[in-house]
């Protein structure tokens, strides 16, 4: 969670030109101290949202959504969900979209488990060290080659990502099923099992504290890093306060999630659970796809070609090849969400990551991507599967039953969307 | 779905009291029957060949039926399609069938086929799922018994306390009846009025601590919602009633990762091979299985029986004396056909059989059968002494 806290600080650092502030001082509103903070109002509607919710869920349930231990259990259960979001809003935002995640999560979480439980035990023995190393190598493998495959038809052959991935929902998830007959596979490698967390798969309370603490220093190297570039190319400085009021509220919230995700030990011990290790996969899969999005060759092109397919193909990027990367790249990622998957359940079953493609368009949209392309962050898309998550999780522990959680969902999502759709209208 | 399960009592309790009479008119009957068959076909349409179990135990067991009584097999293959099965049955009545089994994709939109078959004069069985027609005799398992069987286990291991109910998807009605079946036991056998979330009983031994429906039966969900109702209860759960394997094992990830695994009781259906595995390990109580070998064995007797001309009324089956491995199978009520009102409100002729309670005790039961390897159920660290199955 402490990379949604960061998000707006890494997001704000790329240098904006901005007209120079205007010398007479006029009375602060809210609309003016966002603007000099240059906080993106969407993410942070978002931010507020999830506060409500978690607060409404928090009365709802008795006092119980807000105990450390169930935050702990939601950081996990997002997850598989989040990392998965983070690719999709590449592939949204350069027009496209992928229905098939939730299929090819059960394809390569089965080829993962039957790799790991019935070929690789029969040449490298039970419990090979390396026997987690193999299943998520060939799974990631796997999952781009699927990725290349689907892009490669929508990118040469012309033909649209609804429907191949479409086809693709209905041709994984047979596929799936046909690996095994059907059959579950179970009982994982131990060593592969701590992917999905559980009592072994958490970094413990000493080095979460060493992480956050790092993550803070990384926040005011960002913002003091930010200030001297701008200072260097005459760009507008951002005021001072409003960069300790960034790095002040960043660094508290990431050492609040540190210390509350430290004060859940673990069952019939004292000792912390700290980060577990699907939560801290996901901090890093954000991290990197923000870089990626922002800061690489690659990602501008993605979103150059969201923006306006035509004028990027002119203007000499390989629309193609990009767009094939960016299927690609959400291969790998669902590989690694169906190893957290697997690993949490331990067992694969063909059935697995059903309507998962729903949840993960559902969190990149509520996270702000517009379906139209061009637009869309991976900061957002996080924060979006912690909403969807959250609601899940609140209902269940209200009671609600699965018919309404559905209903309550569906129309959450519809809601963000209109949300987005007046405000972005309003802006213009 | 209460009212069904009550119909689905009533339907196979009516016949007990003349149980006896006529089942040594019947075993007489299929002695009579073995010596001369004539030169008869039986016609098996199947839904969809592709799913393992059918051809593993299913078949199997009808074939054994069909070479020791001398009968000729054949079968096709609808691939899941329901205009596919139409057409297929259709094939083997022109193939000159004078029984048929059909395992319907769709129990409605068979109709028509079953129609055909009446008309021709040709018998039909409908195997192991419902087809709405008084035309098809009804073989299948007693899902609200499955249910049953899943409260009886959990509450002898605890009488009192926490309950925690996982069903499955909300818009499948076996989900119900199953549901239907624990809360029957456990409401009679704890002597309360429910025990369903808004219990008004404050007497009762029984406290449902969390319930829910699962999405697809999915058993990544069925995890997701254990693990909200440890965190609700402060892991405070004494017994979990999953209503089948795969969302037990969710429901067994979930207290595996508080330590719990082993010590909390959690039923499950099926006999899957990962959930047998569980069961000999002890991290789950039960899996109720139906013996798929029983069902194959048993329409193949039917079908024979109606073949050479038995009327739906007469039919009896002592699964028994096709092979004694079959007994724990036998039906609750008897080996005659029944009575049996569908969910549709047709009367149809049934006859039931009796699914199988699978714990650490009786463990050889589904090995014995061919239905799992034993090195499958007792991989990992069994304890072979409270596992006599696993030696």
């Amino acid at each position: 969670m402490s990379d949604v806290s960061a998000a707006p600080t890494a997001g704000a650092a790329t240098p904006v030109p901005v007209p120079p502030p205007e010398p007479t001082r006029r009375r602060r509103s809210t609309t003016g101290v966002m603007r000099s903070m240059e906080l993106d109002p969407r993410l942070f509607g978002m931010l507020v949202a999830l506060a409500i919710i978690w607060v409404g869920f928090n009365i709802g349930s008795g006092g119980t959504f807000l105990t450390a231990r169930n935050l702990w259990n939601l950081s996990v259960q997002t997850a598989p969900v989040g990392i998965m979001a983070t690719g999709m809003v590449l592939v949204i935002v350069s027009r496209n979209i992928d229905l098939s995640v939730g299929s090819m999560l059960a394809v390569l979480g089965m080829a993962m488990a039957i790799l790991q439980v019935e070929w690789i035990p029969s040449w490298l023995g039970l419990d090979h060290p390396l026997t987690w190393v193999i299943a998520l190598g060939a799974g990631v493998v796997l999952g781009a080659a699927i990725g290349a495959f689907q892009g490669a038809i929508v990118a040469y052959a012309a033909v649209p990502a609804f429907i191949v991935t479409l086809g693709g929902l209905l041709i994984w998830r047979g596929v799936a099923w046909a690996m095994a007959s059907g059959r579950t596979i179970a009982p994982l490698d131990p060593t592969f099992r701590t992917i999905g967390g559980g009592a072994d798969g958490t970094i413990g309370g000493p080095a979460t504290w060493v992480l956050a603490v790092l993550a803070c220093v990384g926040v005011v190297a960002l913002l003091v890093a930010s200030r001297r570039r701008r200072r260097k190319y005459e760009f507008a400085l951002r005021p001072l306060w409003a960069d300790v009021v960034i790095g002040v509220v960043g660094t508290g919230a990431i050492l609040g999630a540190a210390w509350v995700l430290n004060s859940y030990p673990k069952p019939g011990t004292d000792e912390a659970q700290g980060l577990a290790y699907p939560v801290v996969i996901m901090i890093a899969v954000g991290l990197f796809m923000t870089f990626l999005a922002n800061r690489t060759r690659f990602g501008r092109y993605v979103f150059a070609i969201g923006g306006n397919p035509e004028a990027a193909e002119l203007g000499g990027i390989k629309t193609r090849w990009t767009l094939v990367k960016t299927f690609m790249l959400i291969g790998v990622l669902v590989a690694i969400a169906a190893a957290v998957t697997t690993g949490r359940l331990n067992a694969a079953t063909s059935g697995l990551g059903q309507l998962n493609e729903l949840y993960v368009i559902a969190a990149a949209v509520i996270g702000g991507t517009s379906l139209s392309g061009g637009i869309g962050t991976i900061p957002g898309a996080l924060v979006g599967a912690l909403v969807a998550q959250s609601l899940q999780s609140g209902m269940v522990l209200m009671g609600v039953d699965a018919p309404l959680q559905d209903i309550v969902v569906g129309v959450v999502l519809v809601v963000a969307v209109a949300l987005d759709t007046v405000y972005r209208r309003r802006v213009k | 779905m209460l009212p069904v399960a009550a119909l689905v009592l009533a339907g196979c309790g009516s016949d007990d009291a003349d149980t006896d009479t006529t089942a040594d008119e019947t075993a007489a009957e299929t002695e009579a029957a073995g010596d001369d068959t004539g030169d008869l076909t039986i016609g098996v349409s199947w839904n969809n060949f592709n799913e393992e179990r059918w051809a593993k135990a299913d078949e199997k067991a009808m074939k054994e039926v069909f070479d020791a009584e001398g009968v000729e097999y054949i079968s096709t293959d609808a691939g899941s399609s329901p205009e596919q099965q139409v057409a297929d049955v259709e094939n083997l009545i022109s193939q000159g069938a004078d029984a048929l089994i059909i395992l319907a994709q769709d129990g409605t939109a068979i109709l028509p086929a079953v129609e055909a078959a009446a008309a021709q004069g040709i018998p039909v069985v409908g195997y192991d799922r419902l087809i709405e027609s008084p035309e098809a005799f009804y073989l299948t398992f007693d899902n609200v018994e499955v249910g049953r069987m899943q409260a009886r286990a959990i509450y002898e291991e605890v009488p009192e306390g926490n309950y925690v109910f996982i069903k499955g998807n909300q818009a499948d009605a076996n989900a119900d009846f199953l549901r239907g079946g624990q809360e029957e036991v456990l409401t009679e056998a704890a002597g309360c009025e429910a025990v369903t979330p808004d219990n008004p009983d404050p007497d009762c031994p029984i406290t449902n601590v969390g319930e829910s429906y699962t999405d697809n039966w999915a058993p990544e969900v069925a995890q997701t919602n254990m693990e909200q109702f440890l965190t609700q209860n402060n892991n405070e759960v004494d017994a979990v009633v999953a209503s089948n394997d795969g969302m037990a094992g969710g429901v067994v990830a979930a207290l595996e990762a508080q330590g719990l695994a082993g010590q909390v009781p959690v039923s499950g259906q099926d006999g899957d091979a990962a959930a047998l595995n569980r069961v000999a390990l002890g991290t789950q109580t039960v899996s109720v299985w139906k013996n798929a070998f029983a069902l194959g064995a048993a329409a193949a007797d039917i079908a024979v029986q109606l073949a050479q001309g038995a009327e739906f009324a007469d039919i009896s089956v002592d699964v028994a004396a096709i092979d004694p491995a079959y007994e724990s199978s036998a039906p609750a009520a008897g080996p005659d056909a029944a009575a049996f009102t569908t969910p549709g409100g047709v009367e149809v002729t049934s006859i039931i059989l009796n699914p199988i309670p699978v714990t650490q005790e009786n463990l050889n039961e589904p090995i014995d059968a061919g239905w799992v390897e034993t090195d499958v159920v007792c991989a990992g660290d069994v304890d072979t002494a409270a596992v006599p199955a696993c030696e």
